[in-house]
């Protein structure tokens, strides 16, 4: 992965691509817009934070981002991929390969514990059990769990337990990470170590795309674009 | 995902709700432990009769006056007294024919010492042993001689000798047989009993029983034994047209009548064959419901796991990975239960063959069949929830509350 990436010298081909990106829901006989033609351009290790209050249009930004949803016009490419033409099986290829998940409210496998939580998208790529469970330790222990393995996530704090959704983002090393509000269920505290450690991440050269409402936590990124009526604002 | 990783999460996920899962199971467990015990049961009964049968005389055909018409009254079948010594001297030389004995039957107070019984007494001939499939386990039989010499000699069946508190040394001792003195030449290896008790018997000399217990020389039946089991209706055949000839009848006014055991067999297969399908009937029906509370119990979980679901497809899952891992949690909640009920069906066919007598019969076939079944069960009623949960829209399914 490309690190040298900054918003002032972008190098490379961008691992998003937007263009014209336009997401209409039809409720019976009414269509709703929820994004009316999005262009962006993210480059391998920047630091976008997407800010906007509820209803924006970021959360459905952020579901064509990651692959869980489809535009309705306009063309997605993701690191070269163009997700237009991929089918639902594709698509969980293209997630399980190129993109890793934190949400904010962590999502972690009920009853599992944190090594196979982490160790769960490499079984989707088909990886041995041996080597997943390695990968997944060397994942927890690089952001400081190797003490938490055997715990289940109602054993964990919530800080714990987004430390092991982030690193069961990061165990498949994608193209790009995807924070939806990741500190939103979280002590300030443990927010600020969030954002920390997604920084550093970014330091060594993840690309990350952060979503947000709040622009104090937007503050963490490179740069930051506000959504409002599925349109960017200045 | 390999076959293994899928079973070994349906196995830590079922872990999680040991209880769920056995509830689950008991419908397929009870049909399982039925099919095999109905299996097993239905050979054991099989092959238990047919050796009972086989027990009451090698291939045997028994020969039986018929009934007699007095007036305009049709008397019961067997009270004719048309069949008689020469007939059975007749009959004997039939081709196919490898023993016969003619027996004479009456009913005496049979005393040993202060002991004493009510038995039948059994005329017969030296051949009885071998047509009746009756071994000695004291001292021997009836010879030719002792019967064209008509002596008082006796053979006693195992029950009646036990009755009178006969063993192994009262051979040549005398019993009185409805008040006449008969020595014991002799006692039969108890048989067990199909129909009737054939170890409860006086077997005496039939020109002995002629004298002192029947009048006449008619005889009740005739005991034949065939050569081979092919030539069992053939011989019968014969048998008919050489009595027809003798009694001067023909087919609608015959006045005997020729027994074999297919009959007896065919009254044991049908008893056998209401037992199968009583057991198959509960089988069939278990299993269904047993299925349908699999369904039930996957649906349910589909809809706990929903986020889970989310999830999983978040991360990487495919449909066929959430599709597979539902399907194989349904074969493995049906497969542990069909191992279960194979277990339970072996103890109970196990007790029910011991209690019936005819022992345990376990064939590995019926395993294969419990198994074979329950997988099946387990895709019918696991696909519909597994394409449920595979089907979910990831998005929809993450904000699953």
């Amino acid at each position: 992965m490309n690190g040298s990436g900054s918003i002032e010298t972008p190098s490379g081909t961008p691992v998003i691509e937007l263009r014209g990106v336009a997401r209409t829901y039809s409720t019976g006989r009414l269509e709703v817009a929820a994004l009316r033609g999005i262009d962006l351009d993210v480059m391998p290790g920047d630091f976008l934070a997407v800010v906007g209050p509820s209803g924006s249009g970021k959360s459905t930004l952020m579901n064509i981002i990651g692959c869980l949803d489809r535009p309705t016009a306009g063309t997605y490419t993701l690191a070269g991929t163009n997700v237009e033409e991929l089918d639902d099986d594709d698509l969980a290829r293209v997630r399980s390969r190129a993109i890793g998940f934190v949400f904010q409210s962590f999502n972690l496998l009920p009853r599992t514990s944190a090594l196979e939580n982490v160790a769960t998208p490499l079984l989707y790529q088909g990886v041995g059990r041996a080597e997943r469970l390695a990968r997944a330790k060397a994942a927890l222990e690089t952001l400081g769990l190797g003490d938490r393995l055997d715990h289940e996530p109602t054993e964990l704090s919530g800080g714990q337990q987004q430390r092991v959704a982030i690193a069961r983002a990061l165990v498949t090393r994608p193209a790009l990470v995807l924070a939806d509000e990741p500190t939103g269920n979280l002590d300030s505290a443990s927010g600020t170590e969030v954002l920390r450690l997604l920084h550093e991440l970014n330091e060594e050269g993840t690309t990350i795309v952060l979503i947000t409402h709040d622009s104090d936590v937007a503050v963490a990124a490179r740069r930051s674009i506000h959504v409002r009526d599925g349109r960017f604002v200045a | 995902m390999s076959l293994r990783e899928l079973v070994g999460l349906a196995l830590s996920r079922l872990g999680t709700s040991r209880l769920r899962a056995v509830l689950t199971m008991l419908g397929i467990i009870i049909g399982v432990a039925s099919i095999v015990a109905l299996v097993a049961v239905a050979q054991g009964a099989t092959s238990g009769i047919t050796s009972r049968i086989a027990g009451l005389g090698t291939n045997l055909l028994t020969v039986t006056p018929g009934s007699t018409t007095q007036g305009f009254v049709r008397t019961a079948a067997g009270t004719a007294t048309t069949l008689t010594m020469d007939d059975a001297t007749a009959l004997a030389k039939v081709q196919g024919v490898a023993a016969l004995a003619p027996q004479v039957q009456s009913q005496a107070i049979v005393v040993a010492g202060s002991q004493n019984t009510t038995t039948s007494v059994v005329g017969t001939t030296s051949a009885y042993p071998s047509v009746r499939a009756y071994t000695m386990w004291q001292g021997s039989f009836l010879t030719d001689l002792s019967v064209s010499a008509a002596l008082r000699v006796a053979v006693l069946g195992a029950t009646t000798a036990d009755d009178l508190g006969l063993g192994a040394q009262s051979i040549g001792h005398d019993v009185l047989v409805g008040g006449i003195p008969f020595r014991v030449i002799g006692i039969f290896q108890p048989k067990g009993s199909a129909v009737g008790n054939q170890d409860d018997e006086v077997v005496i000399p039939i020109t002995t029983a002629q004298r002192y217990f029947v009048a006449g020389t008619n005889v009740r039946a005739i005991g034949i034994s065939v050569a081979s089991s092919d030539l069992i209706q053939l011989t019968k055949a014969r048998l008919t047209s050489v009595l027809e000839q003798r009694h001067g009848t023909s087919g609608t006014n015959d006045d005997f009548t020729i027994g074999d055991q297919s009959q007896l067999l065919e009254t044991f297969s049908s008893v056998t064959g209401t037992l199968s399908l009583l057991l198959g009937g509960i089988a069939a029906i278990s299993l269904i419901v047993g299925g349908i509370g699999i369904m039930n119990i996957m649906l349910v979980s589909v809809r706990e796991r929903t986020r889970e679901i989310g999830i999983r497809k978040a991360i990487g899952a495919r449909r066929r990975d959430i599709l597979l891992q539902f399907l194989v949690e349904a074969l493995v909640i049906s497969v542990l239960g069909g191992l279960i009920g194979i277990v339970l069906g072996v103890a109970v066919s196990a007790l029910i063959g011991t209690l019936a007598g005819w022992g345990f019969v376990f064939n590995p076939l019926t395993v294969v069949v419990a198994v074979g079944f329950s997988l099946v069960v387990g895709v019918v009623f696991g696909v519909w929830p597994a394409r449920q949960a595979a089907r979910l829209d990831p998005i929809a399914a993450l904000h699953y509350e």
